[in-house]
């Protein structure tokens, strides 16, 4: 089992993610594609500890989020910048309101690693528009190895009772 | 669908509230779904949106997936149905057996002051089976109603029940007020679901409460 801080920065990430989701006792994922996503859904969706919902629009995954969360379970969610953007009503009046503490796992597209051009514009208003909507967020450390991040952004979220973002590069998140 | 002389939403809530299993859990949208709700029939199991629009059906999924083994109703209306039609395909494909949504179709955006619908006319029972929910039904009347909720049709997944509801546009003042954390931590207390035990008493994890 791996444990708090054990993680190796060299190891591989998006395992990593996985198995702190596991070992932090997470029993729902709800996600909606981004090609960085695809293979680490795969995984997620082949592990018998995790259920995993694929969501048709990201203000829908978060409802979705909420809901279990609400009945009692700890809850993460796997979405691409994008989704952060086009989730704001929702994020506000529901997750924000209510004040439900979720995992956001979030692939940064457009961030400057980012072959795909076309993301570019969404990269570049991520972190001013989360700073706008009030979401808690990081940008992962890609020196430092990833489960402490994602039990650190998971405690964040329940101890301060809100959504907490983290923002991942490919090396994060891509099997 | 929508009929010419249609019930009410209390003619239907009396329904609910009469036949409800003891167990459940009920969710319900913004506007008068809410509001009359809890003037009927408030209870610690019952989820309030007052605001949201179109995401009661997805947040009752998630729940219904957390909790399997107790009976989900969602309360919906036909325009915020048509916000996030997409939540239609998602419970379609989780198929979870013990979520119950009731449409609210009057045809209107009654909780916004009776504003037309971009498409009144629509067979919601017929669109809720084509993104694969098998087990929908349109109903008229609350005796249909009562029927409908006391027989279960063969099959998996959600049920669907299209409510053709008259408008409702004057809003009911709740008895209660209804701060969402306190609405959150009630229902979630009233479930007795795990607690989330801080880091300083040694947690960070989810722990449930004997």
């Amino acid at each position: 089992m791996v444990t708090s801080g054990e993680q190796s920065a060299t190891a591989h990430r998006p395992s990593e993610i996985l198995e702190t989701l596991k070992r932090l006792g997470f029993g729902v994922a709800i996600a909606v594609p981004d090609s960085w996503l695809g293979e680490v859904l795969v995984r997620v969706e082949r592990d018998t500890d995790i259920k995993l919902i694929r969501a048709t629009h990201e203000e829908e995954a978060l409802a979705i989020a909420c809901g279990a969360r609400l009945g009692g379970v700890r809850t993460a969610m796997f979405v691409q910048n994008a989704g952060l953007l086009s989730m704001g009503a929702g994020m506000v009046s529901l997750a924000q309101r209510y004040q439900f503490p979720l995992l956001m796992l979030v692939s940064y597209r457009g961030a400057i690693d980012d072959p795909v051009f076309y993301h570019v514009p969404k990269g570049r208003v991520t972190e001013p528009v989360l700073k706008g909507i009030g979401l808690a967020h990081a940008v992962a450390d890609r020196h430092r190895a990833i489960g402490p991040q994602v039990e650190a952004a998971a405690t964040y979220a329940e101890e301060a009772s809100c959504p907490f973002a983290l923002l991942l590069s490919r090396e994060d998140i891509q099997w | 669908m929508v009929s010419a002389k249609r019930p009410s939403r209390a003619d239907y809530y009396r329904v609910l509230a009469d036949n409800l299993p003891k167990d459940a859990l009920v969710v319900t949208c913004l506007g008068n779904a809410s509001y009359l709700w809890s003037a009927m029939h408030h209870m610690p199991e019952n989820f309030y949106f007052e605001d949201a629009m179109g995401l009661a059906l997805p947040l009752a999924l998630g729940l219904a997936v957390a909790q399997p083994t107790r009976p989900v109703f969602v309360v919906e209306g036909d325009g915020a149905l048509m916000m996030h039609m997409g939540s239609l395909v998602t419970i379609g494909a989780v198929a979870p057996k013990n979520l119950t949504v009731l449409l609210i179709q009057n045809g209107l955006h009654a909780a916004s002051g009776g504003q037309p619908l971009t498409n009144a006319s629509l067979d919601l029972a017929q669109l809720a089976r084509a993104a694969g929910i098998p087990r929908a039904e349109n109903v008229a009347t609350p005796e249909a109603f009562a029927s409908a909720l006391g027989t279960a049709p063969a099959g998996d997944g959600a049920r669907f029940l299209v409510l053709s509801t008259e408008p409702d546009i004057e809003v009911v003042k709740p008895p209660i007020a209804f701060d969402p954390v306190m609405t959150k931590q009630r229902f979630m207390t009233g479930l007795n679901v795990p607690r989330y035990i801080p880091t300083l008493f040694g947690g960070g994890h989810l722990e449930q409460k004997t």
